[in-house]
């Protein structure tokens, strides 16, 4: 399997793979990754503050997001978003349901660790003339997003590897550089292990972006 | 005029009656120390009249206003909040702020005060209560009566009309209670108006200059530290006293 013109292939190919992967993988999964993290947030104090109504479209949401395939939404969005009128790239479309399916995900992950905080921070913040806005931003969620920010970044490493799954709406992602590259050439075991090595060495350096972030983050004193 | 003064509040929680009625008037520059057993309400009344728990029936008088406890607005909580304190039984200071910012953020963020000017003023009440040493540290890193001290602190720096504290020494050890407690004593010493919800017995005595002694959600008996404890005219009192000792 190994032969000489295989192992030219593979080195003649690493830097096509790299080049889709650093080109639309990443940036496909940091795009929806940034924009999921706000949506999350914003969903996930809509149910903190029990907002009446915005609750419920926001459980809605979610039962329907966490309820279906990434991959039936991908397809849903694909051939849907156009009889509604919305004619847009693939690459654009790709991260907006990520971003949706995501946000639906990780809101979980925000509001649970909003709930982790103690009541008595939001009484201490009430008591010392703060309003419900200012007691979120400067106590609530920078403690919540201490708290959720190993999930998140759990989340951000499924998504990366998750982003081949675009290929299915004719984003031309790394994983469909490989699968074009390996067409060519009938030689598919080779490059799909090599694609493979390339999403593992994304993930072992956002697991290293991850415990960076952790300690810079901090923990407020506590002895780790 | 009294400073403040709470009218018939009424609280109820699922099927227990919490508070069935409590009247108190508050003098500038009352200490005025709440003793009764546990589950007595003198917190549920403490938490109420700062809107922690929105009472079911009752007013507050305020600085010349009143308001009616039941149908509180934001905009009225907030406008009573910026001139009370409150001190927790387990401190609640912010966890993620330093000493420091754990004074100045009601400053900065809701009355809007210069942060410069926020921490000569922090600087200046954390010196009050002993803490100017550890302005740096995170809460996490206090010992239980270091932290007390330092929401004394936080409380204090809004310029507050009056004090509440809910039990501020009741999670802490005798040693820690005393150094609380004697930063409690010099703010009475320096005129501030504080209701105190306690256990201690001592300070009761020796500092409050009134005592209200609650069972059952309601005011059983008040007056002077002497009249409670030298001269009780309930049975209830003097039985509660006997049993704390």
């Amino acid at each position: 399997m190994f032969d000489e013109n295989t192992l030219g292939l593979i080195i003649s190919s690493f830097p096509k793979i790299l080049e889709y992967g650093l080109k639309v993988t990443i940036p496909l999964a940091a795009l929806a990754f940034i924009l999921s993290t706000i949506l999350s947030v914003l969903v996930a104090m809509v149910q903190y503050a029990q907002v009446p109504v915005a609750r419920q479209i926001c459980r809605f949401y979610i039962w329907i997001i966490r309820g279906t395939p990434l991959l039936v939404q991908l397809m849903v969005a694909f051939y849907g978003l156009p009889l509604l009128g919305i004619h847009s790239n693939p690459f654009v479309m790709a991260v907006i349901v990520f971003t949706i399916n995501e946000g639906a995900y990780s809101a979980e992950t925000v509001r649970a660790a909003m709930e982790a905080v103690p009541a008595g921070q939001l009484e201490a913040g009430y008591c010392v003339g703060m309003n419900y806005m200012q007691i979120m931003w400067h106590i609530i969620l920078p403690q919540a997003f201490r708290t959720a920010f190993p999930s998140l970044f759990n989340a951000l490493i499924s998504m990366v590897k998750d982003t081949s799954l675009a290929s299915s709406i004719t984003v031309v992602e790394m994983f469909t550089r490989t699968k074009q590259i390996a067409g060519q050439s009938y030689n598919y075991l080779p490059l799909y292990i090599e694609v493979a090595i390339v999403y593992l060495l994304f993930c072992t350096v956002l697991t290293y972006v991850q415990k960076r972030g952790e300690l810079a983050l901090g923990s407020y004193g506590v002895r780790k | 005029m009294a400073l403040l003064e709470v009218r018939n509040i009424h609280k109820t929680f699922g099927a227990g009656d919490v508070l069935k009625g409590i009247d108190i008037k508050i003098e500038k520059g009352d200490v005025v120390s709440v003793l009764g057993a546990s589950g007595s309400g003198k917190t549920t009344f403490l938490r109420c009249i700062n809107f922690l728990e929105k009472a079911d029936k009752g007013q507050l008088l305020f600085n010349g206003t009143t308001y009616d406890l039941s149908k509180v607005s934001k905009a009225e909580m907030a406008a009573v909040r910026k001139h009370t304190g409150f001190v927790f039984q387990n401190y609640c200071l912010f966890a993620n702020k330093t000493v420091l910012q754990n004074v100045t953020l009601g400053l900065t963020s809701a009355r809007h005060i210069p942060q410069k000017e926020a921490k000569e003023k922090a600087l200046d009440v954390l010196k009050k209560v002993g803490m100017l040493e550890h302005v740096d540290k995170y809460p996490s890193q206090l010992s239980g009566g270091q932290q007390q001290r330092v929401a004394i602190a936080r409380a204090l720096a809004t310029d507050p009309s009056i004090i509440y504290f809910d039990e501020p020494t009741s999670a802490l050890d005798p040693q820690l209670t005393a150094e609380v407690l004697e930063v409690m004593r010099k703010l009475a010493d320096d005129g501030m108006t504080m209701i105190v919800v306690t256990h201690e017995i001592g300070f009761a005595k020796e500092v409050s200059s009134k005592v209200v002694f609650m069972a059952d959600g309601v005011i059983v008996e008040e007056g002077s530290p002497k009249d409670i404890f030298v001269n009780p005219r309930e049975e209830k009192t003097r039985e509660f006293l006997r049993i704390t000792g």
